[in-house]
């Protein structure tokens, strides 16, 4: 799925110093993996992730996605790869104001080139638990409820990607953890997904870490599932959140 | 992202943004309002004041030639000008200057006090041939006008003004009835059909005609006019026909240029034209405030986006994560531009029409609408809105989705 080689980025400064965020990383991630990447602030781990997500390209090295190459990608190529094949889900959510739940599930699906499917959008809803309320507007929704909003959004275009940063950072903890019972449902359903935080106990619902620590990949680990709340969490999530 | 797509999201995002989509409309509505009342209010009063000219002077084949240089100024009186003009220059045109349908000789002399029985009216005379009504297109209401018997006969009659008939004869038939002027007695035999007010607003039908043989022997005792009229069997050549008469009068006069001419002969339609470029300054002095007006509305639309753009960062960041190229974001901001542009030239329109009617009333002009003008003005609008949303537009496609995400 995932292929880096050799992958550097260096950011200018505006004197024109040269600041490195990644030095060589080199790994793979395959397909139906739930990696996350863990670092510490200024890790680097940020600029990986938007190098992942097609958002930046490479200073030096290949990032191969399914197979192509897409670190020299013009940013028109790069839009394309992202409408179709990756799903982001971010921290502070970033749902579109002024625009119901359904809407924003169905904005991927506006720059894919294909029909805007309401009856998917409403499905993804469901499956994310929120049938109801799929005609409320987002400031209608708390913090919960949105993040699976996005997570639904994340899923429009039917990526084979997900890419989520932080997305339980602003949650409390029980509501975070539901979201991430949803998150390792839809890795058991086949999404590949590859999660950044710094938080070890986010970190420890994926199979494997990769530690990253002053622009170098530090340590490549397996690391046995943590047993799942599911049934606990569900509850906690329409309780809580 | 399809047209369709983009239209219908741009109209979600302006409905969902209420505020901001009132005031982008409002600006460029105000503008278009000024523009499209400007141009109705500009295009009544031109064609008012055509038709105004059109009644004080009749039509425009007519020349008249006045005692004096072309330096004398205001209406010629009897009291006024220069004893130059002759009753044989009349006749002299009459009889050798071609293109010469009729000749009439005048003499008016104005702020003359006339009597019937126990009123008393100030009133402006004028001694007039026969051709004088014929010539102006001027007809009465009653009674008749002044015949080639009247001005042979040098009878004493008068053909009065409705101003004049009013105040004189309020309540009785004038029609055979006396005027005295100076003591001299003339019988009223006709009132004229009213003009109502000539451009400076002051009335054209105070006014006393009489035989202009009658005015120079049995009243004012004057041999020379004030005014001969020619009318043009061919006003086409005017021109020709200016030139003729000026080239005989000198011959007359024994005038040799560099002498300076002592008449002037004139012709409504350079008059005409003069009115015209006046009212064309005027026109487009209030079509370049419309125009600064609609600019106005277009930075407003500009700066309006600018704030939106900067507000929606985070939305454009977003729709950038999810797929959008920069021509998406470019296409979506743009189209929102001309969107409300185009409903703001819509209402502009609309309240231009209404501001035209209601200022076209108190001027009491006949509202004029230039139906094609207003399409053109919406289309306008909408140009507006692409032109100044390029540049708010342009700086939304290239926002850093990176930047814009950071939480």
């Amino acid at each position: 799925m995932i292929e880096l080689e050799h992958v550097v980025k260096t950011y200018q400064r505006e004197d024109g110093t040269p600041v490195p965020a990644l030095r060589d990383i080199t790994c793979r991630i395959g397909a139906g993996e739930f990696v996350t990447i863990r670092g510490s602030s200024g890790s680097g781990k940020s600029s990986l992730l938007n190098i992942l997500g097609c958002l930046d390209t490479p200073t030096s090295g290949a990032y191969r996605l399914g197979g192509e190459d897409v670190s020299r990608y013009t940013d028109q190529e790069r839009s394309a790869v992202r409408a179709r094949r990756i799903g982001f889900v971010f921290q502070a959510f970033n749902l579109l104001p002024r625009t119901t739940a359904v809407e924003n599930v169905e904005v991927p699906a506006l720059y894919s080139g294909g029909d805007v499917d309401r009856g998917k959008a409403l499905a993804l809803l469901k499956r994310v638990g929120l049938a109801e309320r799929s005609n409320h507007f987002v400031t209608e929704l708390s913090g919960g409820e949105q993040q699976r909003v996005a997570i639904a959004r994340a899923l429009m275009n039917s990526p084979p990607l997900l890419l989520a940063d932080e997305p339980t950072g602003n949650l409390d903890s029980a509501v975070g953890d539901s979201i991430m019972e949803l998150l390792t449902d839809l890795n058991r359903e086949g999404l590949t997904i590859v999660l950044v935080t710094h938080d070890e106990r986010v970190a420890s619902y994926a199979a494997r870490e990769l530690l990253i620590r002053d622009g170098v990949l530090a340590s490549d680990r397996a690391q046995p599932r943590r047993p799942s709340l599911h049934a606990a969490t569900e509850g906690a999530a329409h309780v809580v959140g | 992202m399809s047209w369709a797509r983009t239209l219908a999201l741009a109209l979600r995002t302006l409905r969902r943004n209420p505020l901001r989509s009132l005031f982008m409309l409002l600006g460029v509505a105000v503008g278009i309002a000024s523009l499209v009342a400007m141009a109705s209010v500009g295009e009544a009063t031109r064609q008012e004041t055509m038709r105004q000219f059109k009644r004080m002077v009749g039509t425009f084949d007519r020349i008249s030639i006045q005692p004096g240089s072309a330096r004398t100024r205001g209406m010629p009186s009897l009291t006024s000008v220069e004893p130059t003009l002759r009753f044989e220059d009349a006749d002299a045109i009459r009889a050798e200057v071609p293109n010469v349908r009729r000749v009439s000789r005048e003499q008016s002399a104005f702020d003359i006090d006339v009597q019937a029985r126990d009123k008393t009216a100030t009133t402006s005379i004028w001694g007039i041939s026969a051709e004088w009504m014929e010539i102006r297109g001027d007809d009465v209401t009653v009674g008749r006008g002044i015949s080639p018997e009247d001005v042979e006969t040098l009878a004493r009659v008068a053909v009065i003004g409705e101003d004049l008939r009013k105040e004189l004869f309020p309540d009785e038939d004038p029609i055979g009835k006396t005027i005295r002027i100076a003591e001299v007695p003339f019988t009223v035999q006709g009132v004229l059909v009213p003009r109502g007010a000539g451009p400076g607003g002051s009335s054209l039908d105070n006014l006393l005609l009489m035989p202009v043989s009658t005015a120079s022997k049995r009243l004012f005792n004057r041999d020379y006019l004030t005014t001969i009229t020619v009318q043009l069997e061919d006003p086409a050549r005017y021109e020709q026909a200016v030139a003729a008469i000026t080239a005989l009068l000198r011959e007359r006069h024994g005038i040799v240029p560099p002498v300076e001419d002592n008449f002037t002969v004139s012709n409504p339609r350079a008059a005409m034209e003069q009115v015209q470029e006046v009212d064309t300054t005027l026109s487009a002095v209030l079509v370049g405030i419309a125009v600064i007006a609609t600019l106005i509305g277009g930075v407003v639309i500009m700066s309006l986006m600018l704030i939106a753009v900067s507000e929606r960062r985070r939305e454009i960041g977003v729709r950038r994560a999810v797929g959008a190229t920069r021509a998406d974001v470019l296409r979506q901001f743009l189209v929102e531009a001309a969107l409300i542009s185009a409903l703001g030239g819509i209402v502009g329109v609309l309240l231009g029409v209404a501001g035209a009617t209601v200022a076209a009333f108190q001027q009491q002009l006949s509202p004029v609408f230039l139906w094609g003008a207003m399409g053109g003005a919406v289309g306008l609008a909408t140009l507006i809105g692409l032109v100044f949303g390029l540049q708010p537009a342009w700086r939304a496609a290239n926002v850093d989705p990176i930047q814009a995400l950071r939480a």
